[in-house]
């Protein structure tokens, strides 16, 4: 036999969800998460396929070159796959240019620096372009290239050899932002929403006297707060979840799935719990919301002041880069759910529910 | 309307927020705030570091790579542990100059690090060395200029002046952007001799793939070694986006409060029989977040101008925040009128917060293309910032479709601020339809409600404009497909939320009458919009695509005026058909509307490419 008090708060639980399922308001949630995970793809890929056009295969560009130095800009070019067009001139590059014939002007002179010859190369690129940005780092590579050779060529001169540059490969430019940032943002949202939901079921059964109602019922409060914020804690790993999975099928390997629902389940509880204090501290649903956000906000910008930011801990848990540290982590924000649980329900069992 | 009255109600919305309980939340909304100004400071001196330990690499002192990834926070570094690089423990191995990589997404993500990593590296050893021109043997002096010849591609042509040549002088905005510059953001002081100029704080950063997030805001050329050189991104209008819009959030969550409580227990009531009008009561109520707001955004404004220029001013920025805030108290109204419960408000908000942080900022982002820049009033904020004018079509273009949106929203709220409404519990769905509908009881109405729809359907085709249009040939499309969609929808929902009221007879000649009517009242509210030519949005190929704002002169003129007019009001009349008929009808009618509209943009925009 089951303790009838438990069933009671699996009723309440499953109340909480209900309401949201048939508001429909979760699938409201869903696509705004789904819209900011893509809003923010959107974003880094489209800026980091301008800033790398290794990313995209965009058209080549064509650069004209002049100047006394131009048959090393042109050698560089070539190493660079840059196209290039001599001209007599800058004024005739310059003119190729202002017609549009010509991507970006490169102008290669010698010149006297205070130890040694430099090259001095003049840019010119176009300023109002959804290219420049993609010219601008063609141009650089050029120009990188033109450095290297030339300093290979002086290095004699250096104290130091500079050290190899590893062969560029074809690794994926958003690997990085997907671990760090994508997936954390994704895993942390339906933790958030979670204490959010919280403190307005609650702020609304008081504000609209519901409570009293429930109190009628064979319920103590932390009955009803406990269903109340199981149900939401429950809530966020379900939603990551279903992103893991999603992110799986797109290809994108995460490791130690287990580890990672137990953050999420750790955070969401620790944003839930601080959602039933204030809505029970205040009462009053805008008190209590501006408070939550505002500290929840805290929360995560102290959490930095930790050895690994949670962020971090999701996104090493996820790459396989984990340490012991990591580990302890998982551990250490799992323990301070679990104690800010224990330690709020017994404030709510002391509580007096008249008071409210 | 009576000032007084409204002054009232704005000073008990004040007076009732600071007592008792609250004035214990301003002060721990106090406190939070003071804690979360000194943690940030720490946060950023430490460096947050979302990508340290991201990628383990095995490596033996011996090696010239030892100390460059010893000084980069991605790389946990180890010994050369052959076994545990077998084990696929370690992404990199690097024994002498020798670099093995695991054969995975994340081994070479890793080498790509490392790649950047020693650029950095040698970068900073190099800036030791006594023989600077062996050192740094290129220098480079970048000149951003337009280009006044069309190319055979899409090229976007700008009238504006002010992205013309530029001297080089840059320097004034490094020291902001230095932080998160991996490729030094040296400006040099003079762009005439290129002298190399070194920033000392530069330091390793960027996030995950993005690396170097800074580089010039504007047009300002740059000089320095060619590893200095940045392509423009849009890292200042990321910050200024979120620093403008973060705090509207937590003041849309107070109103949003405000307004949906209430509706709580019909609390509301008492002032709705005392001798008030309803917009005294709204006007009242949503006065003190709007001053709250604006002061804080002016706070802002002038506190960025006054750290940038060393200047007090800022009222053009104030200005162009007006529409936006207006925007968020608006459309967060709205949804508290439209809401059931706190948790279904929670989900509007962010969904408000979501959409419109985006339009502000996703059109920001190309601060370089300035007629999709304007698109959001952010962009009038960078160019005071950076001592730009404005020219009051520009700031009209900006500012007018976000201001009208917010009206509409408080009206078609302020429809549903009454008994009737408040107080009774209906689906979203419902409420939508309820306040669509309510306004409408005469044929002619239809019209005007279309008409008055047409900021919301520009504010909506503005940010897919800015959003779609740099994914090349396909965002034509694209937004063709979101213009179609709108604009049926536009002249169509209120048809059918007044059948759904029963406003009108189900005949199909009724039905008729009121899709014609619609479509004329949105052919004659598009044709206001020509505006937006005004700052030559049209000149853009997308932008023509969008607005159908082509200018066309000779006999062909007509035509042109009259296609438009003609496809509007079949299309309208089709979808009213369908909403005579019911919901399924209805959907199908729209969808059938929506075709017709694709084709003949579709057909309008080949024709003239």
């Amino acid at each position: 036999m089951r303790d009838p008090r438990s069933w009671s708060r699996v009723t309440i639980g499953k109340r909480e969800l209900s309401a949201l399922s048939r508001e429909k308001t979760i699938v409201l949630a869903i696509l705004i998460q789904l819209f900011i995970a893509a809003f923010s793809s959107f974003l880094v890929v489209g800026l980091t396929s301008l800033y790398d056009p290794g990313a995209v295969e965009e058209g080549e560009i064509e650069v004209g070159v002049t100047g006394e130095q131009q048959n090393r800009l042109v050698e560089a070019a070539q190493t660079e796959g840059v196209g290039t067009v001599r001209f007599q001139g800058r004024a005739d590059a310059t003119a190729a240019f202002e017609d549009g014939d010509i991507d970006a002007v490169l102008v290669a002179t010698g010149e006297q620096a205070e130890q040694g010859r430099v090259i001095q190369v003049d840019a010119i690129v176009p300023s109002e372009d959804l290219r420049t940005t993609l010219i601008v780092v063609q141009v650089r590579s050029v120009l990188t290239e033109l450095e290297r050779t030339e300093r290979l060529a002086r290095s004699e001169f250096l104290e130091q050899p500079p050290v190899a540059v590893p062969s560029s490969t074809d690794g994926s430019p958003f690997f990085g932002f997907t671990y760090t940032i994508l997936l954390p943002l994704l895993l942390f949202l339906p933790a958030f929403i979670s204490g959010s939901i919280v403190v307005d079921s609650i702020t609304e059964e008081i504000e609209r006297g519901t409570l009293e109602l429930l109190r009628a019922a064979p319920l103590s409060l932390t009955d009803i707060v406990d269903g109340k914020a199981g149900a939401m804690i429950l809530l966020a790993p379900l939603q990551a979840m279903l992103w893991l999975g999603l992110l799986r099928l797109n290809g994108i390997g995460i490791n130690h799935a287990l580890p990672l629902l137990v953050v999420v389940t750790a955070i969401a509880t620790i944003t839930v719990v601080l959602g039933i204090v204030l809505a029970l501290v205040t009462a009053r649903r805008r008190q209590a919301q501006l408070l939550y956000s505002i500290l929840a906000l805290l929360l995560f910008g102290t959490a930095a002041l930790l050895p690994e930011h949670p962020a971090s801990t999701i996104a090493l848990l996820a790459v396989d880069s984990t340490t012991p540290g990591t580990f302890a982590h998982v551990a250490g924000i799992t323990v301070f759910a679990v104690v800010v649980l224990a330690v709020v329900r017994r404030y709510v069992t002391g509580l007096d529910p008249e008071s409210l | 309307m009576q000032i007084r009255k409204l002054l009232r109600i704005a000073r008990w919305e004040v007076t009732k927020n600071a007592g008792g309980v609250d004035r214990r939340t301003v002060a721990v909304v106090v406190a939070a705030i003071a804690l979360l100004a000194l943690v940030a400071p720490l946060v950023a001196a430490g460096g947050v570091g979302v990508d340290s330990g991201l990628y383990r690499v095995g490596v033996d002192e011996s090696s010239p790579y030892y100390d460059v990834v010893r000084q980069d926070d991605t790389f946990v570094v180890t010994g050369p542990d052959a076994t545990a690089y077998d084990d696929g423990d370690l992404e990199l191995l690097i024994t002498g100059e020798r670099i093995r990589v695991q054969p995975t997404t994340k081994g070479e993500a890793a080498h790509d690090e490392l790649r950047s990593s020693v650029q950095q590296y040698n970068d900073e050893q190099l800036k030791l060395e006594a023989n600077q021109s062996a050192a740094f043997p290129v220098s480079v002096a970048l000149e951003f200029r337009s280009q006044t010849g069309l190319g055979d591609r899409l090229r976007i042509d700008q009238d504006g002046g002010e992205a013309t040549e530029t001297d080089g002088a840059g320097g004034d905005d490094g020291g902001a952007a230095g932080e998160t510059d991996d490729g030094a953001a040296g400006e040099a002081d003079g762009g005439e001799n290129a002298s190399r100029s070194v920033d000392p704080d530069t330091e390793s950063g960027g996030v995950g793939g993005l690396g170097g997030l800074g580089g010039p805001l504007g047009n300002e050329g740059v000089s320095g070694s060619p590893s200095d050189i940045d392509p423009p991104f849009p890292f200042e209008s990321l910050v200024l986006a979120f620093v403008f819009v973060i705090p509207m959030n937590f003041v849309i969550q107070a109103y949003g409060s405000t307004i949906l409580s209430e509706r709580i227990n019909r609390r509301g009531e008492l002032l709705l029989v005392s001798p008030v009008s309803r917009l005294d009561i709204i006007g009242g109520k949503t006065l003190p977040y709007f001053l709250g707001a604006m002061a804080i955004e002016g706070a802002i404004a002038v506190g960025l101008i006054y750290t940038v220029d060393g200047t007090v001013g800022g009222l053009v920025s104030i200005l162009a925040m007006t529409p936006l805030v207006l925007l968020f108290l608006g459309a967060t109204f709205l949804g508290a009128m439209f809401a059931r419960s706190f948790k279904e408000l929670t989900f509007v908000t962010v969904t408000i917060t979501v959409v419109l942080t985006s339009y502000a900022f996703v059109p920001a982002i190309f601060t370089d293309v300035g007629a999709i820049a304007l698109i959001s009033p952010l962009t009038i904020v960078v160019r005071n910032l950076q001592n730009e004018g404005v020219t009051l079509g520009e700031f009209a273009f900006s500012t007018l479709p976000p201001m009208l949106s917010a009206i509409v929203f408080f009206g078609l709220g302020s429809g549903l601020y009454r008994e009737e409404d408040m107080f009774d519990q209906r689906s979203i769905r419902g409420r939508v339809l309820d306040a669509l509908a309510g306004p409408i009881s005469r044929p002619y109405h239809v019209g005007v409600m279309t008409a008055v729809l047409i900021p919301f359907v520009f504010v909506l085709e503005l940010l897919a404009v800015a959003s779609l249009f740099a994914l090349g040939e396909i965002s034509i499309v694209l937004i063709l497909v979101v213009v179609a969609v709108l604009e049926e929808l536009a002249k169509s929902l209120h048809i059918y939320a007044a059948y759904e009221h029963r406003t009108f007879e189900a005949r199909r000649k009724v039905a008729l009458v009121l899709g014609a009517i619609s479509g004329v009242g949105f052919f004659l509210g598009e044709k206001l919009a020509l505006l937006a030519q005004l700052v030559g949005l049209p000149e853009l190929a997308i932008g023509e695509a969008a607005l159908q704002g082509a200018v066309f002169t000779g006999p062909i003129l007509v035509l042109f005026l009259l296609a438009p007019l003609a496809l509007h009001v079949t299309t309208a009349a089709i979808s009213a058909v369908g909403a005579g008929r019911g919901k399924r009808s209805y959907i199908l009618g729209v969808g059938i509307a929506i075709l017709v509209h694709l084709g003949y943009n579709l057909a309008v925009v080949t024709a003239v490419a």
